[in-house]
C-alpha cells in the first residue's frame, strides 16, 4: 500500500463522510492496525468522535476489526474498499442498463444503508415512491426483482457477527447466499399499515461489488474484441466468458478448457440476431484466436475444438495498451514506438533500437532516455568477455519490466485521482457561500410554488442571485461535473490495473 | 594504323562486350563494328586478351570472348608496388570497404606513405573514401565502382549518412493509409471472417508495388525496404502482423484494444510536474495552471 494510495483514500473518506473520519482512517492507514487508545492518542480526538468514526468505518465495510487479546480490539482500514467508493455512480448505472430503473433503486438504497433486510429496504423504497404515479413503482414488482438480483449474486447475505466462547468480542462470519422466500402478502399488508413492525426478518443483505467488477470486467474483454475484430466476435468472446462461468472460478487466470460444440450450440440459438456469426463459428473461433489479443487459446482437438479464457493474459494485454497510450502523450508517438519495441524484442541493444525504430540516432538516443528517465523502460549492464583486441566493452541491454511498469502507472493513477478529487474539494470550498445561497434560494422557491405563491413573489427572490453570481455558479457546475466525469475515468483505468495486480507475479 | 584509331576501337570493342555480359564472338564484334575489317580487329583483340581484358572460351566450337569482371591490371597498371598491395587489400574487402587502420596493419606500410598511396589511387578514380552510417567519423575505402554495403551506406534511409527520418515518417503513414482502406474488410464479413480476415492482410509486395505508384520515393525501394516500413506501423501499434503458409509477410491496420484511458484524459496524467506535484508545497492540484486550462 503506497503513499500515493493513502492520499486518495484520505480525500475519499474527507468528500463522503467529513474530516474526523478522514482524521482516523488516516491514521489507520499510515501505522496498519491499532486499538482505539492509540487511535485517540494519536490524534487527539476525543474517544467517542474516534468511536463513532470506527463505527461508520465498519458499517460500510471500510474497516474490519480482530482481537489482540480478550478486551482489546485492532483495527484495521480496507483501503480498497475506500476507493470502491467513488465506483458507485457505476453500478448504479450497470444496475440501470441491465436491470431498469427498479434495480438501480434497490442497488442505490443498499448502498446507502450499507447492510438491511429485505423487508426495510423494500418497504423504505415503496413507500417513497408510494405517491410518484409516473414510476409506477410497487413493493411486490420490487420484491421480485430484489430475489432477481440475489439470484444474479448482485447482493448477498452480510457476513453475521458471531461471539466465540469465552470471548467478548464478535467476529464476522461469512454466510452462503441463499434467496429469499418473502412473503407477498405479508410485504403487501405492510404498506396498508405503514409499517413493517409485524414481520419478522433477520437476515441481512450488502451489495456484492464482486458481481459487478466481473461485469466490468467481461464488458471490457468483450469490447476490446469488437475493435480488434467485429461486433460478431464480441458476442462469441461473451458466449465464452458465459460458458466459463459455468466451470471455472470467474477470476480463474485460464479458465478451464470449453468446448466448441456447446458454442455453436449457443451461437445457434443467437441465429436471428447473429447470423454470420451462427454461420461461421468455427471461423470466428478461429480468428478469435489468432487475432484476438491472446485473450482465447486453443488448447486441444476433443470435441472439435477446445479453448481457454485467459482472463490473466487479457488483464496484461490491457495494462500494456493502457501503459502504451501513457507514454504516447507523455512523450509523443516515437517513444511510444521505442517502447513498444523494446517490449516486443525483450532485451535489445541501443543500435539495435536506433535500427527498428527508424529514428534519428540522437533523437532516438534521447527519447530511450527519457523512457528511462520515468521509468517505463529500464537498462541492464552486460560485460563481455574481454575480446581479441582487448577492448572490453559493457554491453546495455534495454528492456521493459511490466510489472514494474504497471506499478509506475498505478501511482500514477492514484496521483492523479489524488488531485483531480483535491481540485474538486477546492472549487466547493472556495464557492461554498454562493452555493449554499443558491441552495436556500431553491429551497425558499420551492416552498413558495407548493404554497401557489404568485409568480411575482416568486421572480423577486430569484432575483436576489445576482447575474454575475449565476455565471460563476455555473462555471462551478460545469467545472466539478468534468472533475467527476475525469474521477470515473480514472477509475475505469484504476480496475485494469488492480485486475493484473491480482495475479501474482509471474517473469 | 596509327595509335589513336587504335583505342577508338578497342573502346568499340569493350563496349560491345559490355552489352553482351554473356560474351561475344568474332562475329558479333563485326556485326557490331562493320567498317572495320576482320584483319584490322585481330590485333587489337589480341592486344586486349593480352591486357586480360577478356576471357576467351569455346564454346560449341565458336570462340567466345567475355569481359573479365574487374580488371585489376588496368587500374595499377604503372603503379608502385605499394600501391599494388593496397590496391589488393582494398579489392579484397568488396563493397563493405575496408578501414586505413587495417589497411596500414596489413600492409606494414608508414602512415605518411600509405596515405600518400591512397590520395594517388583516390586521384586517379580507382578508389574512393565513404563514410560509414553508423560510425560518422570512421572512413571505409573501397574500389571506384562500387555501390557500397547497406551496412555502410545505410539503404534507402540515408542521404549522404544522414539519415532521411521525414522520408521515413512519409513512408510509415502511407504504408498506413493503404492497410487502413482495407481494414475493415474483416467486419462483418458476408463471406466469413477468413475470407474477411485475408481481405484485411496486406503482403509487403502489395505495399511496395503501392509505394513504388505513389511515385514518392526518388529511390528504388525493395520488399526488405517496405517491410522495414512495415514493421515501425507494428511497433506503432497501429498494425499487427502475419505470416502466410508460404512463408511472405501479411500485414492488417488495427485499434489499440481499449480508447484513451482515464489517465490520459486528465492533466495529471501527461503533466511533467506529476512526480513533485503536492498537496501543498510550490505545484499544488488547487493552484495548477493546467488544471485550470483544462477545466475552462
Ligand atoms: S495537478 Fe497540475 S501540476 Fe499537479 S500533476 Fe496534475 S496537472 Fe500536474
Amino acid at each position: 500500500m503506497s503513499h500515493q494510495m493513502g492520499r486518495v483514500v484520505s480525500a475519499i473518506l474527507e468528500r463522503h463522510f467529513g474530516e474526523i473520519v478522514q482524521k482516523v482512517g488516516d491514521d489507520l492507514f499510515s501505522y496498519g492496525s491499532r486499538p482505539i487508545s492509540m487511535i485517540v492518542r494519536n490524534t487527539g480526538l476525543p474517544r467517542n468522535q474516534v468511536i463513532d468514526s470506527l463505527r461508520t468505518l465498519l458499517k460500510f465495510d471500510l474497516a474490519t476489526f480482530e482481537p489482540y487479546n480478550d478486551v482489546i480490539v485492532d483495527y484495521k482500514l480496507l483501503p480498497d474498499n475506500v476507493l470502491l467508493l467513488i465506483r458507485y455512480p457505476r453500478y448504479l448505472l450497470q444496475m440501470k442498463s441491465k436491470y431498469g430503473s427498479e434495480a438501480e433503486l434497490l442497488v442505490e438504497e443498499l448502498l446507502q444503508q450499507a447492510t438491511c433486510t429485505a423487508t426495510t429496504l423494500l418497504f423504505n423504497i415503496a413507500t417513497k415512491f408510494k405517491d410518484d404515479k409516473e414510476k409506477s413503482i410497487t413493493i411486490l414488482g420490487l420484491k421480485d426483482m430484489f430475489i432477481s438480483l440475489v439470484t444474479a449474486g448482485y447482493i448477498q447475505q452480510a457476513p453475521v457477527a458471531e461471539l466465540k466462547e469465552g470471548s467478548e468480542i464478535p467476529t464476522l462470519v461469512p454466510v452462503a447466499t441463499i434467496v429469499p422466500d418473502l412473503d407477498s402478502r405479508a410485504l403487501v399488508q405492510a404498506m396498508n399499515n405503514g409499517h413493517i413492525n409485524d414481520i419478522k426478518d433477520n437476515i441481512y443483505w450488502r451489495v456484492n461489488y464482486d458481481r459487478f467488477h466481473l461485469d466490468f470486467r467481461d464488458e471490457i474483454m468483450i469490447k476490446a474484441i469488437t475493435r480488434r475484430i467485429d461486433e460478431n466476435a464480441g458476442e462469441l468472446m461473451r458466449f465464452l466468458l458465459e460458458k466459463m462461468y459455468l466451470t471455472s472460478a470467474p477470476w480463474a487466470p485460464e479458465s478451464s478448457p470449453l468446448c466448441a460444440v456447446e458454442l455453436r450450440e449457443r451461437c445457434r440459438s443467437a441465429a436471428t440476431d447473429k447470423p454470420l456469426l451462427h454461420q461461421f463459428v468455427d471461423q470466428y473461433l478461429k480468428v478469435l484466436e489468432e487475432n484476438g489479443g491472446g485473450f482465447v487459446r486453443r488448447v486441444g482437438d476433443a470435441g472439435s475444438g477446445q479453448f481457454t479464457v485467459r482472463s490473466r493474459h487479457a488483464a496484461l494485454q490491457l495494462v500494456l495498451c493502457a501503459l502504451e497510450h501513457c507514454v504516447t502523450e507523455r512523450l509523443g508517438s516515437k517513444a511510444a514506438r521505442i517502447f513498444r519495441l523494446i517490449y516486443t524484442k525483450k532485451y535489445i541493444e541501443e543500435d539495435d533500437i536506433q535500427k527498428n525504430a527508424m529514428l534519428v540516432n540522437k533523437e532516438c538516443k534521447q527519447l530511450t532516455y527519457k523512457l528511462m528517465e520515468e521509468h517505463f523502460i529500464s537498462v541492464q549492464p552486460m560485460r563481455k568477455p574481454a575480446s581479441a583486441g582487448g577492448m572490453a566493452k559493457a554491453i546495455y541491454l534495454y528492456h521493459v519490466k511490466l510489472h514494474s511498469v504497471a506499478y509506475t502507472g498505478l501511482e500514477m493513477c492514484y496521483r492523479s485521482l489524488h488531485n483531480v478529487l483535491r481540485r474538486a474539494a477546492h472549487e466547493r470550498s472556495a464557492h461554498a457561500r454562493l452555493v449554499d445561497k443558491q441552495r436556500r434560494v431553491r429551497t425558499i422557491v420551492h416552498g413558495m410554488r407548493l404554497r401557489g405563491e404568485t409568480q411575482r413573489n416568486i421572480d423577486d427572490v430569484e432575483e436576489t442571485l445576482t447575474p454575475p453570481e449565476l455565471a460563476v455558479l455555473q462555471g462551478v457546475e460545469k467545472r466539478l461535473k468534468q472533475l467527476s466525469t475525469a474521477e470515473l475515468e480514472l477509475d475505469r483505468n484504476l480496475f485494469i490495473f488492480k485486475w493484473y495486480f491480482m495475479y501474482p507475479y509471474v517473469e | 594504323m596509327s595509335v589513336k584509331i587504335e583505342d577508338q576501337l578497342k573502346e568499340k570493342i569493350l563496349n560491345v562486350a559490355k552489352k553482351n555480359p554473356k560474351g561475344i564472338s568474332h562475329k558479333d564484334i563485326t556485326a557490331a563494328i562493320p567498317e572495320v575489317s576482320s584483319a584490322e580487329l585481330v590485333p587489337v583483340i589480341n592486344e586486349l586478351l593480352q591486357q586480360e581484358y577478356f576471357d576467351l572460351f569455346n564454346q560449341n566450337g565458336v570462340l567466345v570472348y567475355k569481359l573479365k569482371a574487374q580488371t585489376s591490371k588496368q587500374a595499377v597498371k604503372g603503379a608502385d608496388n605499394e600501391e599494388k598491395v593496397v590496391y589488393n587489400l582494398i579489392e579484397e574487402a568488396g563493397n563493405k570497404g575496408i578501414w586505413i587502420r587495417d589497411i596500414r596493419v596489413r600492409s606494414n606500410l608508414a602512415n605518411t606513405q600509405l596515405t600518400k598511396v591512397l590520395k594517388n589511387l583516390e586521384s586517379k578514380k580507382v578508389i574512393k573514401a565513404v563514410k560509414c552510417v553508423n560510425a560518422s567519423k570512421k572512413k571505409v575505402y573501397m574500389l571506384y565502382n562500387l555501390e557500397p554495403d547497406r551496412s555502410i551506406s545505410g539503404g534507402a534511409w540515408y542521404q549522404d549518412q544522414d539519415f532521411e527520418s521525414e522520408f521515413v515518417d512519409i513512408l510509415n503513414v502511407q504504408c498506413h493509409r493503404f492497410l487502413s482502406q482495407r481494414a475493415d474488410k474483416i467486419k462483418n464479413n458476408p463471406r466469413g471472417p477468413i475470407v474477411g480476415r485475408t481481405q484485411s492482410y496486406a503482403t509487403a509486395n502489395e505495399v511496395q508495388k503501392y509505394i513504388t505508384d505513389l511515385g514518392i520515393s526518388k529511390v528504388e525501394l525493395d520488399v526488405e525496404d517496405v517491410i522495414t516500413i512495415l514493421n515501425t506501423l507494428v511497433y506503432d501499434g497501429k498494425a499487427e502482423s502475419s505470416v502466410y503458409p508460404d512463408g511472405s509477410k501479411v500485414y492488417r491496420a488495427i485499434d489499440p484494444l481499449i480508447p484513451a484511458p482515464g489517465l490520459v484524459q486528465v492533466p495529471c496524467g501527461v503533466c511533467p510536474l506529476i512526480h513533485s506535484c503536492d498537496s501543498t508545497g510550490l505545484v499544488t492540484p488547487q493552484t495548477c495552471v493546467y488544471m485550470k486550462e483544462w477545466l475552462e
